[in-house]
């Protein structure tokens, strides 16, 4: 994986790939379960037409302190007006003070934007590791280990010259993948206030519903940070 | 939560002290036995599944029970107060705690912790485990309960049962049922295996399932709901005490 970040990174030295890096600084709090600061790194790249790259390292502080969070997609573009994509994402997120971590494989489809939408679709594999091997991204077998469905539907209500709002519904992102019992709502947005340079925020929480209708607030998470095209 | 109680405030009306709960059964110290299931979930036709259970308790010589919640369908008194006469009529102790269904009417706290007094607590059984009851009716354990049963679990004199409405985990092709946030899964779990716990025991999934997670056991505990169930037959979990050894097995009601 090294090389192929260094063969990136000469790639779009030279121009040859669209690398689009972001630095991101948050809070997640979760009621009696944790509370920390988040900084996270992540890059979108094209190394060629209809191949998607993306990486991200995510780190806490002040709670389960050290990485966090560790990802690696690929995608390919299946039907580009429809901005339709295949994507395999491997994840592994850990929790030092626990000793705990979780190894995950998603296969998603993914469309849009169109006329302001994108949506997602998939399933991951996700495997709890516990105990001496909770960092190693290499446990893939546990008695814990489950499959759960994935989707993501949101909407870029409002699209300015320089800046755009967005709001909706996504069990996934790039160190986070819900469970089925949790409905994830998020907005995000982004303000270009150079060339190629836009700042990012993002807010999200999960409500936690089960039968009847009864539900629950639970985790928060916000961020912000800023991105560059190069 | 919307219009109820929500865990935090019912956890800590549980450990102000108010609430009376349940002290210790007599047992044989060196030989006893008891039966976990959940969900009776008797239902608008005052039909459950725990009419069946009754022969059970003298066939298996069972000292008591506990169970895991979601004790009605919908929880309107006239229910409640049925069900509450049925679990006395098996004539064995029982303890309990409170499911999601408690929660369906807006007085169902109130009703809950005037029939059977805290949603959690812990007991000591015979000098020889400890059974700690914990609150996860609305599907999360809040910031009290988590400190609370961190300094239950770290007390390693006994064997220590946690024993709750919600899974933890549930298998490879889980339903929605059990707990849901993956940094709380973590955190309890990690609570359980670094203090030993020997087991979490669960209701909710109207089924009987397995798991061994690091040293720990996780257990489904089945279900004693009226009709066919959603994930298998009615059924419940027999812990077998003697001489020293704990055993367990699964007991279908087919």
């Amino acid at each position: 994986m090294s090389r192929l970040g260094v063969l990136l990174a000469l790639l779009a030295a030279a121009g040859q790939a669209a690398v689009v890096p972001a630095v991101v600084i948050g809070y997640r709090f979760e009621p009696g379960v944790e509370s920390k600061m988040l900084a996270a790194l992540t890059a979108n790249i094209e190394p060629v037409p209809l191949l998607r790259v993306d990486a991200g390292l995510s780190f806490n502080f002040f709670q389960n302190s050290g990485l966090g969070g560790a990802e690696f997609g690929l995608g390919g573009v299946l039907y580009k007006p429809a901005g339709l994509v295949f994507r395999l994402d491997v994840q592994h997120q850990q929790w030092k003070d626990w000793r705990a971590g979780e190894n995950r494989l998603l296969a998603l489809l993914e469309a849009g934007p169109v006329l302001g939408l994108d949506a997602g679709i998939g399933l991951v594999r996700r495997v709890p590791v516990f105990g001496d091997d909770y960092w190693s991204p290499y446990v893939w077998k546990g008695d814990a280990s489950e499959w759960n469905y994935q989707y993501r539907l949101r909407w870029r209500f409002i699209q300015k010259e320089n800046w755009w709002l967005r709001a909706g519904l996504s069990t996934y992102d790039r160190f986070n993948v819900h469970t089925p019992q949790q409905l994830p709502l998020e907005a995000d947005g982004a303000y270009k206030f150079a060339d190629k340079l836009e700042l990012v925020a993002r807010a999200g929480t999960a409500i936690v519903g089960y039968s009847c209708g009864l539900i629950s607030f639970h985790e928060v998470e916000f961020g912000a940070g800023v991105k560059y095209a190069f | 939560m919307l219009t109820r109680p929500p865990v935090e405030d019912r956890v800590q009306e549980s450990l102000s002290g108010s609430l009376t709960a349940p002290g210790p059964v007599t047992v044989n110290r060196d030989s006893f036995r008891f039966a976990v299931f959940g969900d009776p979930q008797l239902n608008s036709n005052y039909e459950t599944g725990l009419d069946r259970f009754g022969p059970e308790v003298a066939a298996r010589d069972i000292d008591f029970l506990c169970v895991l919640g979601d004790f009605t369908h919908d929880a309107v008194p006239d229910q409640l107060d049925t069900i509450k006469l049925r679990l006395g009529r098996i004539g064995v102790p029982f303890y309990t705690t409170i499911g999601n269904h408690e929660m369906y009417q807006a007085g169902g706290w109130d009703w809950y912790k005037a029939n059977f007094g805290p949603s959690c607590y812990a007991v000591i059984i015979a000098g020889r485990i400890k059974l700690i009851f914990l609150d996860t009716a609305d599907g999360t354990i809040g910031p009290t309960q988590f400190d609370w049963l961190e300094t239950q679990l770290a007390d390693s004199a006994h064997p220590r049962f946690v024993l709750t409405h919600f899974p933890v985990f549930d298998g490879e092709r889980p339903v929605q049922w059990r707990l849901a946030s993956d940094a709380e899964r973590a955190k309890v779990q990690s609570l359980l295996a670094k203090y030993g716990a020997y087991a979490w025991c669960a209701g909710h999934t109207h089924g009987l399932r397995h798991l061994k997670v690091s040293s720990v056991q996780h257990f489904t505990c089945g279900a004693m709901a009226p009709g066919k169930l959603d994930y298998g037959n009615p059924g419940y979990l027999l812990f077998t005490f003697a001489h020293d050894s704990l055993a367990w097995e699964f007991v279908e009601l087919d």
